[in-house]
């Protein structure tokens, strides 16, 4: 399988191919390339309605995380026995959100993507930031990521400062 | 495997996959679920063309005199009121007396149920082609408990038809075409089993490109021996440059939520036209 990608909305435009292949690196340096992963980029108005109905805040945001291992450890990889538990979980993307994040910060939006989908992949990977340590351990893994994903491609990314973003547990 | 592409349309136009009754289009204000439930008791279905032999030749059919030399029936002229109230109900609720434009600059030409949006694009040419013949979906039976809704509650009908997207470049003898459809929602994934996230969110992709080709340029012969694409099992990335390419084009997600809405009232002032033209059709002349 993969990256499962779909694009539901209409309200920015996105290259689609320029996200899956900066997907690829990150799952790549990861190291979950094995594992399937779905990315669901959609608008305000879909991903406050998710955030409402699984975390009780009637607002947009930028990601919400669908891990499909509950309570992993940290960035443990999960020990898999059966072919079709190769699967991570799924990412909405709120593509509308970050892109008006970026309006306001002069930010490349395709940038801010790849930033904010290393931030999801964290979160199905175990990470959490409901505490300071939580947050200072999933920063550190972030800016881990990014540096080496800007090593691979001569980008310059940084991890997301300290924000409302909170783990996806309904 | 597709041949011209207005026949590529046509075929490529959905058909229910119900064994029975195409697609009900329910009446406004009555549900009309009987008269085309009639249709299902054929085997083969209305689609067909099979007709359910619903009157015997032994019974004497009760006439109507009249000196235009047809046929016309006690049951005919039953037929003709109701067309009358059918037809003035569904103006009623159009929503679109004149069809709603396409922003991109799309030239629209008609051809009764088909339509073609053309456009020219730094010397490109791109030409969408539809048919809204068997383009709404069939709408799934509810459990019998939430069956008897009110008509404030029926879902809206909307088109989602099969569309060919051509892209032709100067000087270039085939065109690229790419065979689109809108996709059934998507049911699964981690967040679906888990949580139950069907609550009404659909998780495809808006449009979905199923086979591409390069064919002739213009309405002629499908190429037969030229290679077809089926994205079933494409590599993913190669898929996405795919889409990336028609959206580039100008054939994205806000094109195909405006096509759906163009269908729908094309679809809905062809069923208009049909049900007036059936009403002369039966009527006493």
């Amino acid at each position: 399988m993969g990256v499962v990608l779909r694009n539901l909305q209409n309200v920015v435009p996105l290259r689609r191919a320029k996200l899956r292949k900066d997907v690829e690196v990150l799952r790549h340096i990861f190291g979950v390339q094995r594992f399937d992963m779905g990315i669901i980029c959609v608008d305000n108005r879909r991903i406050q309605r998710i955030n409402h109905v699984y975390r009780k805040k009637n607002q947009p945001t930028d990601v919400l995380s669908f891990p499909f291992y509950e309570d992993l450890r940290p960035g443990k990889i999960p020990c898999v026995l059966q072919r079709e538990e190769y699967n991570l979980g799924d990412i909405f993307l709120g593509v509308e959100y970050v892109m008006q994040q970026c309006k306001e910060t002069s930010q490349d939006l395709h940038e801010a993507l790849t930033v904010v989908t290393a931030h999801g992949i964290c979160h199905l990977l175990g990470y959490r930031h409901e505490t300071e340590e939580e947050w200072n351990e999933m920063q550190q893994k972030e800016s881990y990521i990014l540096s080496e994903f800007n090593r691979l491609t001569g980008s310059h990314l940084e991890p997301l400062t300290k924000r409302s973003t909170q783990d996806m547990r309904p | 495997m597709l041949k011209s592409v207005s026949r590529a349309v046509q075929l490529a136009a959905r058909l229910s996959l119900s064994s029975s009754a195409p697609a009900v289009r329910p009446a406004p204000s009555l549900r009309r679920s009987f008269s085309r439930s009639f249709w299902s008791l054929s085997s083969s279905g209305a689609a067909s063309g099979s007709r359910p032999r619903l009157l015997t030749a032994t019974r004497a059919l009760p006439t109507l005199s009249c000196g235009c030399g047809s046929l016309h029936t006690e049951g005919d002229k039953a037929f003709a009121e109701f067309l009358t109230d059918e037809i003035k109900e569904e103006k009623k609720i159009q929503k679109n007396k004149s069809l709603p434009k396409m922003s991109g600059g799309w030239e629209l030409e008609l051809n009764g149920t088909e339509a073609k949006l053309i456009r020219s694009l730094s010397g490109e040419k791109v030409t969408i082609t539809f048919n809204v013949n068997n383009s709404i979906p069939p709408q799934l039976e509810e459990d019998p408990e939430h069956a008897q809704k009110s008509p404030e509650d029926e879902p809206e009908i909307v088109s989602t038809p099969n569309f060919v997207v051509e892209v032709t470049k100067p000087g270039v003898k085939s065109s690229l075409v790419f065979d689109c459809h809108f996709p059934e929602d998507e049911v699964g994934g981690s967040v679906s089993e888990q949580t139950g996230h069907g609550e009404g969110e659909e998780e495809s992709d808006i449009f979905a490109i199923r086979e591409v080709s390069f064919q002739p340029e213009g309405d002629v012969e499908w190429k037969e021996t030229s290679y077809t694409l089926n994205t079933d099992s494409l590599d993913w990335a190669l898929y996405d440059h795919l889409m990336d390419f028609l959206a580039d084009r100008g054939v994205d997600n806000t094109f195909a939520d405006e096509l759906t809405e163009l269908s729908t009232a094309l679809e809905h002032q062809e069923y208009i036209k049909f049900l007036e033209d059936l009403s002369t059709f039966v009527k006493c002349k």
